[in-house]
């Protein structure tokens, strides 16, 4: 055997410019299922939304070390049995190829007690034209129908950065610290 | 309605955790439990938390056996192996090499490396204890984000999930679910998807596009091969499908260090190799299978099928 890894020597495949599927786009929880699921012992969920002042943004900026990009921030004074628990404290951020909108929960002493993600969307990928990347597969190795229905369940790729929401979470805590003491 | 699909930042990526158990008593509780058990590899594995167990590992390692958790334990033992096997085409001891390049934060109180520690100064020794024969760092984000990805199935089958799936930025494993179509990123263009085939099980793909950076004038990349110190192909993802996820994590990058001798390791872990490369030029890309058998060796290699 002169080459015993023939699969490195020649692509199985060559795959046309046009293969791309939709933008990836999640919608994994309502504002309401988020409230709930990071406060499932609340009954109570008091919308309060904070107006920033110049100086309360700069206050953010300094300690957060990251920029405000607004000045209204949503949030709501969490209760239960009347007595207030925490806050919760919806945000987005936006990286190169993605856009994420989540919520942060804050105990009554503004303590990170969850974060979860509400809607996860990515930039458009571009063309739209399967027919020809499928067509290749039909009696190949590869041999299966492929389900290109709208949703897309399996996604492997390298690991995105979840930089952006660090960086948001701290500017949630440079807010409470800013405002809502 | 019932929450069936939730994502949470964790392993410095998105985990997102999906249940199709409708009849289940308690979706939220089993998500819940899943989250908790990848957050319980994040605080033992973190590189960046210097409270985690493996910086305590890199700082004191080299000057006394420590002993380390049983999840700790287990992803050393499987690295090691695959270090072994791999002839160091594994190594979790390139840490150093990415603190030097800013793709690893450096710590306090955790000392130089020596330049020809490698994963043979990693000693496992008896009673879950470890020891570094030399001054070392180790970095498990080759192969822990799978192993914490395996373990979230577990605590959502222990909790009697009976099908769903777990994402850790890329590194996924389903259970119980029929096979679906695999999607992987383009490597040149990664917000465009390439439907690639029908799988059900764990897979792991590793490429640069999301973490390459330009260092003195030149591209660098997290993916290190080992022997030779430099920056892997920026131009390729490598995705492994295997049982479990740990495995395909790891493999992963083998195969970037050294498709030929990569791919030999493959059938041990009953594991498959697929390498998309982008055509310089093109928004083409090339598909490279370790599934794919050509005709007898020797003879002339197949001609490229299917150019669209």
């Amino acid at each position: 055997m002169n080459d015993p890894f023939p699969w490195w020597a020649v692509p199985a495949i060559v795959a046309p410019a046009a293969i791309c599927a939709p933008a990836h786009a999640v919608q994994y929880l309502t504002v309401e299922q988020a409230q709930q699921t990071l406060f499932p012992d609340a009954d109570r969920f008091v919308s309060q939304p904070v107006e920033l002042s110049a100086a309360q943004r700069e206050a953010i900026e300094d300690y957060a070390d990251v920029r405000m990009r607004t000045d209204t921030q949503p949030v709501w004074r969490v209760e239960a049995g009347g007595r207030q628990i925490g806050w919760f404290v919806l945000d987005e951020v936006y990286g190169k190829h993605e856009f994420i909108t989540y919520a942060v929960a804050l105990d009554a002493d503004g303590a990170v007690q969850g974060i979860e993600v509400l809607d996860y969307r990515e930039t458009h990928g571009g063309e739209i034209r399967n027919a020809r990347w499928r067509e290749q597969f039909h009696g190949k190795q590869y041999g299966d129908e492929l389900d290109l229905g709208d949703t897309i369940q399996n996604i492997s790729g390298a690991t995105l950065s979840c930089k952006h929401i660090t960086e948001g979470v701290r500017r949630v805590l440079a807010l409470h610290q800013a405002a809502l003491r | 309605m019932t929450i069936l699909r939730r994502a949470r930042p964790l392993l410095g990526t998105l985990v997102e955790i999906v249940v199709d158990d409708g009849d289940h008593p308690c979706i939220a509780c089993a998500i819940d439990e899943g989250f908790a058990a990848v957050a319980e590899v994040q605080a033992l594995m973190s590189f960046h938390d210097p409270a985690s167990e493996l910086s305590h590992l890199n700082r004191e390692a080299w000057r006394r056996p420590v002993s380390v958790s049983r999840h700790t334990w287990n992803v050393l033992q499987a690295a090691q192996e695959l270090a072994r096997r791999s002839d160091g085409l594994f190594d979790v001891t390139t840490a150093s090499t990415l603190c030097r390049r800013g793709f690893l934060p450096r710590h306090e109180r955790v000392p130089e490396a020596a330049a020809d520690a490698d994963w043979r100064a990693v000693e496992l020794l008896p009673r879950h204890r470890v020891r570094f024969t030399l001054p070392l760092q180790i970095d498990l984000g080759g192969i822990a984000k799978g192993y914490a990805v395996d373990c979230a199935v577990l605590a959502l089958q222990r909790h009697g999930v009976r099908s769903g799936r777990v994402d850790a930025g890329g590194d996924g494993r389903d259970f119980g679910r029929q096979a679906q179509t695999l999607h992987v990123r383009h490597p040149a263009r990664p917000t465009t998807l390439v439907p690639l085939l029908r799988w059900a099980g764990a897979v792991a793909t590793s490429a640069a596009y999301f973490s390459r950076r330009r260092r003195q004038g030149r591209s660098i990349t997290p993916l290190i091969q080992p022997h030779s110190g430099q920056s892997c192909d920026g131009n390729r993802s490598v995705t492994v499908l295997a049982a479990e996820c740990m495995s395909a994590d790891a493999l992963t990058k083998v195969i970037h260090a050294d498709p030929v001798r990569g791919a030999a390791l493959l059938a041990h872990y009953g594991a498959r190799a697929l390498v998309l490369e982008a055509q310089p030029g093109s928004d083409a890309c090339r598909l490279f299978d370790s599934a794919t058998t050509h005709r007898a060796p020797g003879r002339t290699p197949a001609p490229e099928r299917a150019h669209g």
